[in-house]
């Protein structure tokens, strides 16, 4: 390993480069432009022996990537704001086509205003697409969790594509010093890429993404569900193997710093984190006993997780760099605060989801939730998940 | 239906393939006096139901359509539209 | 082997029953191609007639005997870009990959993707069934939809009288890429489709190949079923579908046109333009006439 300065953006475009994918596609956007640059470089040089699609739009960039997983190719890709909203339609189906690779995003605010700089609206806007999503804090976890990424999102329990996300300029632009694996390290580290569920082949014929009824649909949306709640433990199982390869763990789906004795709990995600931890330690030397929750996975949810760090708290408080219009308060705020019903809320209840993909919600699955409801009434706290769907 | 489930939205349990015959009004009947075996019906039937067989152009009526592309196609005009008699 | 030879002894990839209309080209295009193409194929089939009426599969059940997959209406030429670049990867450049798309994945919502793969010179069959409009939703106007034409979006009125604007001639604009192959075709002419077939499929073991194919179809434009391939032969016999390709940068014509008849005899053979006044069909009839022009300079180069 070597220390090597650099910015978050070249270290994204070298991190993906170990990683050997098959096939990488992108398309300019500010900021994430000099990964794309970066990656030309490597390409044009011969360093990388990947295929390079320079698309005409991000729209594209994701199809095209979607094409090459559906040839079990591994792949890679980063996007910013407007290109990520552009890439809305691909994006959705690269997830619920349960097709594994890693995408950056080099996070941006949203346009209106005309704007081109840093804020997390745009991944935080996409969050109920079906990926997994993390959030970094600095240039070395951008490297760290590229290269992880590939070992989660390639996990046979898993099988879900994922976000690393980092912040437009803050991180994208700023030179750090990185630690930076060799080839060979990354290459014991990672398993080569091996999946072949869903393959478009001649020997194999099938039809990928048939028409489907809702019931069919459904089960298909259990299975995916299912699949990033295992995710959880796949990011803790990677995050102690590549502790062991690499000597650096980030403690899965979040972190702690000096929560164990603090009364109030400030929670970041992203690039912010520096900041808040030195916010800390200067409100420790005055005698605030505060401790800090870095928010790293953002989906799956580390819903347990949370409720066990905030529990015997007084207070909390969640610093969002993006907005949900109309609860009018910050995304991951008011996620947080629903993750801490489970345990101290004094209703019993549960969520219960039909009518997917044009399926009927009848009277009978509306009756199926009144009866759970009057049996689990006396027990408070969060049960299991009714689907409203056929057994077949 | 299957019991297995799939990761991603596939489908390779046989052919998904409708009964398109209970469409027909008419059935398309090759008259064999007139046919000169030229082929032309075959190239231009929409579901492939004409075939060539023991050296003879012959009509399936499986998925038929009865369309009648083939009767209009015809250079010698020996493909009858006859009306279907109800039957399936 | 004859072309006729060929299509009856080569086999039939698609599912024997399909919800596609009776008499409807779409079906018989798609058919074709795939069984000249046969089981070394990939082929995907976005929104439209073709993937609605069941070729896509439904459920746990497949609708061709190849693999296929119904990308996005916006999506088709790269999403199989990126397929054709992994078995390039792969050394497997000998599989076809096919898109077999309708005018409106192709000329509109789908352009962008196609006029990028195209520029890229992707290796892929891209073939458009052109039926002149949105006809799995219910006959909307497309841009490929030819001027006075009634469509649900475009309909008969007091004040406007169906589609206002010419079509857009997607083939020409697709050949103006530095593309391996372009042609048009129609199955009219089998044999000429055919051999442009043939010639698309190995070309696009090279590049980019496009066929812009001509579709029409008895329940949007509005006539008997078994009239297709008559209406297919009058929109060719009056340049206005003309047949022709590009390829080592050269035009051809492939079937000239030495007496083409009037437009009126196509246009008056359906119900789609029977709203038409007779200086809707002179303006139609001067656009067909400067196509072909257009086409006869291009082919003389």
């Amino acid at each position: 390993m070597k220390i090597k300065a650099m910015t978050g953006n070249t270290t994204a475009a070298i991190a993906a480069s170990l990683c050997r994918p098959d096939l990488i596609a992108a398309y300019p956007i500010t900021p994430q432009s000099s990964v794309a640059e970066y990656l030309s470089e490597l390409i044009h040089s011969g360093a990388l022996a990947s295929n390079y699609v320079t698309t005409e739009s991000e729209h594209s960039v994701m199809s095209v990537i979607q094409g090459a997983a559906c040839a079990g190719g591994r792949t890679f890709t980063a996007t910013s704001g407007q290109g990520l909203a552009l890439m809305y339609e691909p994006y959705f189906q690269m997830s619920t086509m349960r097709l594994p690779m890693v995408m950056a995003i080099v996070t941006r605010e949203m346009i209106s205003p005309c704007t081109v700089w840093s804020g997390q609206q745009d991944s935080m806007s996409v969050r109920d697409a079906g990926w997994m999503q993390v959030y970094v804090e600095n240039n070395q976890e951008i490297m760290d969790m590229i290269i992880q990424g590939y070992m989660i999102t390639e996990h046979e329990d898993v099988l879900i594509p994922i976000n690393v996300c980092y912040d437009g300029f803050y991180l994208s632009h700023l030179v750090e010093g990185v630690d930076v694996p060799s080839q060979k390290e990354v290459d014991a580290f990672l398993p080569a890429v091996h999946f072949n569920h869903a393959i478009l082949d001649p020997d194999n014929p099938m039809a990928v993404d048939s028409l489907t009824s809702g019931e069919v649909l459904t089960r298909y949306r259990r299975g995916h569900l299912e699949a990033m709640t295992k995710a959880l433990d796949v990011i803790d199982e990677v995050d102690k193997k590549f502790a062991k390869a690499f000597g650096r763990s980030y403690g899965g789906a979040i972190e702690e710093y000096k929560t164990e004795d603090a009364d109030i709990v400030l929670i970041s995600i992203g690039g912010m984190t520096g900041t808040a931890r030195d916010a800390v330690d200067m409100a420790r030397e005055q005698g605030i006993k505060v401790g800090l929750i870095k928010l790293r996975f953002v989906r799956p949810f580390p819903v347990e997780r949370i409720a066990k760090a905030l529990k015997g708290k007084k207070a909390f408080a969640v610093v969002d760099r993006s907005v949900s219009f109309g609860w009018n308060a910050g995304p991951m705020y008011t996620e947080v605060r629903a993750a801490l019903l489970g345990g101290n809320d004094k209703y019993s209840h549960f969520s219960a989801i039909g009518g997917l993909g044009g399926a009927d919600i009848s009277l009978k699955h509306m009756t199926s939730v009144i009866e759970k409801l009057e049996s689990v009434k006396s027990k408070p706290g969060q049960h299991e998940t009714l689907w409203l769907m056929k057994e077949f | 239906m299957s019991k297995k489930v799939h990761i991603s939205p596939l489908a390779n349990e046989g052919m998904y393939i409708l009964d398109t015959a209970s469409w027909r009004t008419e059935r398309p009947v090759i008259n064999k006096e007139k046919c000169i075996e030229c082929g032309l019906c075959l190239t231009y039937c929409p579901v492939n139901a004409i075939i060539f067989d023991e050296d003879k152009y012959k009509i399936t009526y499986n998925y038929c359509k009865g369309c009648g592309i083939c009767a209009v196609e015809c250079p010698k005009k020996a493909i009858d539209m006859t009306p279907e008699g109800g039957e399936k | 082997m004859n072309y006729i030879e060929k299509l009856r002894t080569s086999e039939d990839m698609v599912t024997p029953g399909m919800s596609a209309c009776q008499g409807c080209c779409g079906e018989l295009v798609l058919r074709r191609i795939l069984q000249i193409a046969g089981k070394n194929t990939i082929v995907c089939v976005p929104p439209g007639c073709m993937s609605g009426a069941g070729v896509v599969g439904w459920d746990y059940q497949t609708g061709m005997k190849i693999p296929v997959h119904i990308p996005l209406l916006t999506n088709t030429a790269s999403f199989l870009s990126g397929v054709s670049q992994m078995y390039q990867r792969k050394g497997r450049g000998d599989v076809n990959m096919i898109a077999v798309a309708g005018d409106g994945a192709t000329a509109d919502g789908g352009f962008q993707s196609l006029s990028g793969a195209a520029e890229r010179n992707e290796k892929m069959l891209y073939v458009c069934y052109d039926n002149e409009g949105y006809m799995n939703t219910g006959f909307q106007r497309s841009s490929t939809t030819t001027k006075g034409s009634r469509t649900s979006t475009t309909p008969i009125g007091e004040a406007i009288n169906g589609k206002q604007q010419p079509s857009k001639y997607v083939s020409l604009i697709m050949s103006m890429h530095a593309l391996q192959y372009c042609a048009t075709a129609s199955p009219s002419h089998m044999q000429d489709m055919v051999a442009k077939i043939e010639r698309g499929l190995s070309e696009s073991k090279k590049g980019f190949a496009f066929i812009h194919v001509l579709a029409p179809c008895p329940t949007g434009w509005s006539f008997e079923p078994d009239q297709s391939i008559q209406i297919a032969k009058k929109a060719v016999a009056s340049n206005m579908f003309p047949l022709w390709e590009k390829y080592n940068g050269n035009y051809y014509i492939t079937v000239e046109n030495k007496k083409p008849i009037p437009v009126k005899e196509f246009l008056q053979s359906m119900g789609k333009f029977k709203s038409l006044t007779d200086a809707d069909i002179a303006q139609i009839q001067q656009e067909a006439d400067t196509k072909y022009e257009t086409l006869k300079k291009l082919a003389s180069e």
